[in-house]
């Protein structure tokens, strides 16, 4: 058994888990934050998409033990009691998401892209879900909502068509 | 060098099949906030069909989307229903959806007609009203009704239905007979870019025309558009399960059987043309599959036209494009020199 | 946000749970999950009348959140988690199964073959496709034993030490062979056709003759995967009033019921199914795979018993689309007006029935396209292999015929030189055409469609279908072109 300490969502958490246990059956396993998504666990589908560190990964690809002591942000983290995040709302907005099981892998990972971007075309939104698959959508919506979500970010008026 | 084309394909599918049983059953309940529930033995795959049903039921009986709770696939606690399939939910369970829907609100107009000193079929619901017709004024809140058929008539406004295309079969001999209750149509446009070099083809953007009756959500409906688009891509270009001599999948994981990314995914354009079916609700059909049929022959058109070859089986890999290209290429100087 | 914890702070609540034994240590208490409270409605939910408009999914909401709950998020006190063991072979015979090894492993509560299915058959019209293969394996991915275990980890284990011993077939794999009358049956002693349906309209061999010209095509399409996101889950449980509560990502219950109900000798009454929201259908869901074999664990143990398929069961295990081999022959006049046409289809069946009637009799009645053809033949078989089974997807054979129809279509178009929208235009449908099974059509908009979307992409006519093979002739052409 390993001891892992991982700061979730702004809060530290700790489990002893196998050494082979990867950050994703850790959170939803042991934290029961189920949020994130087992589709493939090998790294294809993303539905597992969670930030450590800032940074987007597939938590299937990753030892628990890999986390320890970093900051890991998921799906449930995103909102507050006072307020949806703006790609949340945008997705629901724009009906982004169809079956929604890789909804929170695609949000995550937008969001990973609009911290470090504020302003992307198109085709860097494509490249950044491009580790996201989706079976239900065409990814259409989903570009749409992540465009209308960096705008309000942006803090620039927002004008919605149709 | 990259060679651009453009194709097109349409496509007829059938809504509602009737050879043999479909029926969907609903029960629609109005409660006393002027709001209703809903239970249909249904699944929500992700298609949007609960917000479909619900809209349905809104739009019978004068309240919105909102308005209306929707309790599904639970064998204890839903009517039978024959499923998420066939792009029948919208058609066969949106139409028992409304006739429990109806068969409800006629409760209300019994119980409201006194209230409004007419007779029921001079009511309708609209607004969150029971309203005489023609004299908007002349109105009561449908929360108001709904109470009032409860508390004071002992009518709880509760309906129940179901739905099912006529069954015929056909005739064994000929197949000649009336196998669905109705038929939706598309057409998509494809425009390609292949690499004559490699073979590669990129989708760079399809416009799709889809008749689907009324479109209940048309927001929906773009949805389901887009996403029958991804899964055409995909069968035209990407996907193939293989097998070694043995019959055994040689690719079974997303690693090496590939669905489009976001990156695969061309511009895409919606239009809906405008329909109805009078044997639908609200004049509806039905979308969710035929999004898909139309792709693979669009896209395969289009290298056809940009290329000039032929691509008879599916996926049109690269290779197999390029294969194809070289073919031509050697074919060519046969053909100058005869 | 850099702020690693400090050695200092990891030590203590290290040592204390290394110390602790793993019986006494507290459940871990998930972290708080914080989610707005008072839900803002999208305005245009509230709207009347409610059809026609873009009113957001009622599910977008919890979709957004990350508070969807999939059957994989559900648990219960006491659960399990069951693996089933795939045959790994096309064709065999099962000598034996020994799963006593498996049994005695530690952790393993239940291990369940085909001789504990009390009715070892189903499938939505044949009852052709064991719950667990016994006796004979048809396609590699049969499911020949299932183990119950208090982990997963321990289930897949277990799995390694069932041995059975198989006397290995010659598969039959090709749709083609398999259509011969003496290639050995994949069912013996079922024939390997097992459905097959026939449209007959007018008289081709008199459209024929009045064609100015006679145009052949023959295609053929893959086999696909649903891949919905989500892969088949199941959790079953009985209750101590005899009943069984199987939450299930089934798109139809009604039917699952019954099979269920058939297999394993119960009264329906005596099942609860519950679908809670599906991750993704696509026609690959329609009915049972492991709800029986769930049950059983479940019975056996007394315990909850999950199950979710791994990506490569979801290939291999699951339904998949028919591959279609098709061949078409068409007459048409100079101008461009379909006179006759005659369509073979053999559909690649798999191993089992599953759906294929539903895509047989679709595939035969779309697959001459939505065009008016007063002479018409279409044949249509469906054979077993023994490959993975084929079932419901998506357009149930329509994107396979639709593929051929309308590549077809744009050959003839080709070689009489025409536009592919203008030949279509000439021979769609209208309103109360007749289908090729006879059905008068209504609220017919298939050429709406095509003007429609012929102008928003702005298709000029007069194109020639197979433009790019002049571009290959002459390499210097500039039409048509783009700098790669």
């Amino acid at each position: 058994m390993v001891t892992v300490t991982i700061n979730v969502n702004g809060e530290k958490r700790t489990a002893s888990v196998p050494p082979e246990t990867t950050l994703l059956r850790l959170l939803r396993d042991d934290f029961n934050l189920t949020g994130s998504k087992l589709g493939c666990d090998v790294g294809d589908c993303g539905a597992c998409t969670v930030i450590v560190d800032g940074k987007a990964v597939n938590s299937c690809l990753m030892l628990a033990a890999q986390a320890d002591g970093r900051d890991v942000l998921t799906i449930e983290g995103l909102a507050t009691m006072d307020r949806l995040h703006p790609i949340q709302k945008a997705f629901e907005k724009y009906a982004s998401l169809q079956c929604g099981f890789c909804g929170p892998g695609v949000i995550m990972s937008a969001k990973a892209l609009l911290d470090e971007n504020p302003d992307p075309t198109v085709q860097e939104i494509r490249d950044a879900l491009g580790g996201n698959l989706c079976r239900c959508t065409g990814y259409v919506k989903m570009i749409e909502a992540i465009q209308d979500a960096a705008r309000i970010l942006r803090d620039e008026p927002v004008e919605i068509n149709r | 060098m990259k060679r651009r084309g453009r194709g097109m394909a349409c496509m007829w599918y059938p809504i509602g099949f009737t050879v043999s049983a479909n029926p969907s059953a609903a029960v629609v309940k109005i409660d006393e906030d002027g709001t209703a529930t809903l239970l249909t033995g249904t699944v929500e795959t992700g298609q949007g069909s609960l917000t479909v049903l619900a809209q349905i039921v809104a739009q019978e009986l004068g309240i919105a989307t909102d308005d209306v709770q929707v309790v599904s696939a639970d064998t204890d606690a839903t009517p039978m229903d024959t499923g998420a399939i066939a792009s029948r939910t919208t058609y066969v369970t949106g139409n028992a959806a409304r006739l429990a829907a109806e068969k409800a609100k006629e409760i209300l107009f019994e119980v409201a007609a006194p209230m409004l000193g007419v007779k029921a079929d001079q009511l309708e619901a609209k607004d969150h009203k029971i309203v005489v017709k023609g004299y908007p004024q002349r109105n009561v809140h449908i929360g108001d009704v709904a109470s009032h058929a409860r508390v004071v008539m002992g009518q709880p406004p509760i309906g129940s239905a179901s739905f099912n295309p006529a069954t015929v079969p056909l005739d064994p001999e000929t197949g000649q007979g009336k196998p669905f209750g109705t038929y939706v149509y598309a057409t998509q446009i494809a425009e390609v870019d292949v690499d004559d070099e490699t073979g590669e083809v990129e989708v760079i953007r399809i416009v799709a025309s889809h008749d689907c009756g009324t479109p209940i959500n048309p927001m929906l409906v773009e949805g389901q558009v887009e996403g029958g688009i991804s899964m055409g891509v995909g069968f035209a270009l990407e996907e193939e399960i293989l097998f070694d001599s043995q019959g055994r999948q040689i690719n079974p994981n997303l690693t090496n059987y590939i669905i489009p990314t976001s990156l695969d995914m061309p511009e895409v354009e919606v239009d809906i043309v405008d329909n109805y079916d009078p044997t639908g609700p609200f004049g509806a059909k039905g979308v969710g599959e035929p999004t898909l049929v139309p792709t693979a022959a669009a896209i395969v058109n289009a290298i056809y036209n940009a290329v000039g070859v032929r691509i008879t089986s599916l996926p049109a890999t690269a290779e197999k494009v390029f294969a194809a290209i070289q073919a031509k290429r050697d074919a060519q100087p046969k053909q100058i020199t005869a | 946000m850099d702020k690693k914890p400090t050695v200092a702070e990891k030590v203590s609540p290290l040592k204390t749970v290394q110390e602790t034994p793993s019986v006494l240590r507290e459940p871990v208490i998930a972290p708080l999950v914080t989610y707005p409270i008072e839900v803002v409605v999208p305005e245009v939910r509230q709207q009347t009348p409610a059809v026609g408009q873009r009113a957001t999914r009622l599910d977008g909401h919890l979709h957004g959140l990350g508070q969807t709950r999939y059957i994989d998020d559900l648990s219960f006190p006491g659960m399990l988690y069951a693996k089933i063991k795939r045959a790994g072979v096309a064709s065999a015979r099962i000598k034996s199964i020994d799963t006593k090894e498996a049994e005695a492993m530690q952790g393993v509560m239940a291990v369940v073959t085909g001789k504990d299915v009390p009715c070892n058959s189903f499938g939505p019209s044949l009852k052709d496709q064991p719950v667990l293969a016994y006796e004979r394996v048809f396609h590699a991915g049969d499911g020949v034993a299932a183990v119950a275990a208090v982990t997963e980890q321990i289930a897949a284990e277990a799995l390694e030490k069932i041995k059975v011993d198989y006397e290995v077939l010659t598969p039959v794999l090709d749709p083609l062979e398999s259509l011969k009358l003496e290639t050995p049956g994949v069912h013996a002693p079922s024939a390997n056709i097992y459905q097959s349906k026939i449209i007959k309209k007018g008289d081709i061999e008199k459209g024929f003759a009045a064609s100015d010209h006679i145009i052949e095509g023959h295609f053929r399409t893959q086999m696909v995967e649903h891949v919905p996101l989500e892969p088949h889950a199941t959790i079953a449980m009985w209750d101590p009033n005899g009943r069984v509560t199987i939450y299930s990502t089934l798109g139809r219950i009604t039917l699952g019921r019954a099979d269920v109900a058939r297999t394993l000798g119960i009264p329906v009454s005596r099942i609860r199914i519950v679908a809670t929201i599906v991750g993704g259908n696509f026609g690959g869901k329609n009915e049972i795979t492991t709800e029986p074999v769930l049950a059983l664990l479940s019975k056996k143990t007394g315990r909850p018993v999950k199950s979710v398929f791994t990506r490569p069961d979801e290939f291999i295990a699951s339904t998949t689309r028919h591959p279609l081999i098709m061949d078409y022959k068409t007459g048409v006049t100079k101008d461009g007006k379909i006179q006759a046409r005659k369509i073979r289809l053999v559909l690649d069946g798999g191993a089992y029935c599953s759906w294929s009637e539903t895509t047989l009799g679709k595939a035969c009645i779309l697959s001459a396209g939505p065009y008016n053809i007063d002479n018409l033949y279409a044949e249509a078989y469906v054979v077993y292999t023994n490959k993975t089974m084929t079932g419901a997807m998506r357009g149930f054979g329509a994107p396979q015929v639709c593929f051929a129809y309308e590549s077809h279509m744009d050959d003839i178009a080709a070689l009489l030189n025409m536009d592919p929208l203008d030949i279509r235009l000439i021979n769609v449908f209208s309103e109360g055409s007749l289908s090729p099974t006879g059905q008068t059509l209504q609220s017919v908009a298939i050429k709406e469609s095509l003007l429609q979307a012929a102008k928003r992409f702005g298709w000029n006519g007069k194109g020639s279908a197979d433009a790019g093979a002049n571009l290959l002739a002459e390499e210097n052409a500039n039409t048509n072109m783009v700098r790669a």
